[in-house]
């Protein structure tokens, strides 16, 4: 990863062809030189910004592909072009676009760090991580309970360590793009009396009123998530059988939501 | 063990040692510590070591989930209480088919974990058994505040 991959793009392949952008260096000049509280900065922000968007986009679909949407890629992209104008500085004799690509580039893969897979995940992982993810559901269906690494690994017909090293992925990278990698979206409808149940364990209990504004505010699935294992007494595989989706993902989920309820109940008191 | 030479107390490199807390343990188990500044950064690490653990004494996925799940909210709850600055102290040990945490932290006198919230119930739906446990004076004066859970390989062994 020496070179921005978005770099050969920017130069070799713009969208329209002919298109470049050294009318806009005179901008950049004035822009840098207008004070702060100058009324006219931000709209030639606006137009650096609008007028570079293309070289954005073009970084973004670079990544495509890769288990983040697009949208989200463009989003990130732009953000970095933001960064890029704001920062540029066209007395040090470099082009707008030898400083902006690299920007941008990095504000994607900071993207990719944080909330995907990342690049640096290899390939052999990933799939591992969708071979886990199927056998835990058959060997949970056919034993009754959720499998042990063991179990899994003799299952697949693989040494325990790489299933440890499998699973191990699996919590050390969050983000949607491994979610989705195992097509949890069509999930079966959550049962009603399992959450009715649940309801009437919450009722029950004493710190429910500082608990409550704290579960309305969480996502639907997150919220059904934590009264099943909590107050209606599920496992994390029946949790994941009932909601449709992986043991990994709920696993993850209660991670994640554990510690936001923690800070929400901490400023609390 | 690495620090085998430090005594009680705070180390060069200022981290507070606390003295272990309980009896060593029968020959066989295995044992492991580790150590952390008490700030919520190293729950992940914690964590890990949890999950590794536990999967590897055989216990079933949604065991290994939980138990990874109780060592995270019991080592949050105390990183919360710990003095700052402090080291978080967590031992693990696997014998047979319990796996015992146990972790603590020094605190300010008079500091406890809360058993009436919703944190002390996700110990207890999380955990086979859980305590609170308080240690000898750390050499500054300060009282160490701890947790211990324990968990339960339901299957048979191996």
């Amino acid at each position: 990863m020496t070179q921005p991959e978005g770099s050969a793009a920017v130069t070799s392949g713009p969208r329209r062809p002919g298109q470049t952008y050294a009318h806009l260096a005179p901008l950049f000049a004035r822009f840098a030189e207008m004070n702060t509280d100058d009324n006219q900065r931000d709209g030639l922000r606006d137009r650096l910004v609008e007028a570079h968007l293309p070289v954005a986009q073009h970084i973004a679909r670079r990544f495509a592909h890769r288990g983040e949407p697009l949208d989200d890629l463009e989003q990130v992209a732009t953000v970095g072009l933001i960064h890029a104008v704001d920062r540029f500085a066209p007395d040090r004799g470099v082009d707008f676009l030898s400083y902006a690509v690299p920007t941008i580039t990095g504000e994607v893969r900071r993207h990719f760090r944080d909330h995907g897979w990342g690049m640096r995940v290899p390939r052999r992982l990933k799939d591992l991580h969708v071979t886990i993810g199927s056998a835990m559901s058959e060997l949970s269906q056919r034993l009754g309970r959720a499998p042990t690494a063991r179990e899994l690994a003799l299952h697949l017909r693989l040494p325990q360590e790489t299933v440890l090293e499998g699973l191990e992925a699996a919590n050390a990278y969050r983000g949607l793009s491994l979610d989705r990698m195992l097509t949890d979206e069509d999930g079966a409808p959550t049962s009603v009396a399992a959450l009715g149940e649940a309801d009437a364990a919450l009722e029950r209990v004493e710190y429910r009123e500082a608990l409550k504004p704290l579960l309305a505010e969480l996502p639907e699935r997150e919220r059904t998530i934590i009264m099943l294992r909590f107050f209606g007494g599920m496992t994390q595989s029946q949790i994941a059988d009932r909601v449709g989706i992986s043991q990994m993902h709920v696993s993850r989920l209660l991670t994640r939501t554990l510690e936001q309820l923690r800070d929400g109940l901490g400023r609390g008191s | 063990m690495q620090d085998a030479d430090v005594t009680d107390g705070r180390r060069s490199d200022g981290a507070v040692v606390l003295r272990l807390v309980e009896p060593p343990p029968p020959p066989g188990d295995h044992q492991v510590e580790l150590r952390v500044a008490a700030d919520a950064v190293w729950l992940s690490a914690v964590r890990l070591l949890a999950g590794d653990l536990a999967a590897r004494a055989d216990f079933d996925v949604d065991a290994v989930a939980d138990l990874r799940l109780a060592v995270d909210e019991a080592c949050a709850e105390l990183m919360r209480s710990a003095l700052p600055g402090s080291t978080l102290t967590c031992r693990f040990a696997v014998c047979d088919d319990r796996i015992t945490m146990t972790a603590s932290v020094p605190v300010e006198k008079s500091r406890t974990v809360d058993t009436s919230g919703f944190g002390w119930r996700v110990l207890r739906t999380l955990a086979d058994d859980v305590e609170v446990i308080t240690g000898d004076d750390s050499p500054g004066g300060y009282p160490a505040l701890g947790l211990r859970l324990g968990a339960l390989r339901r299957i048979g062994t191996p």
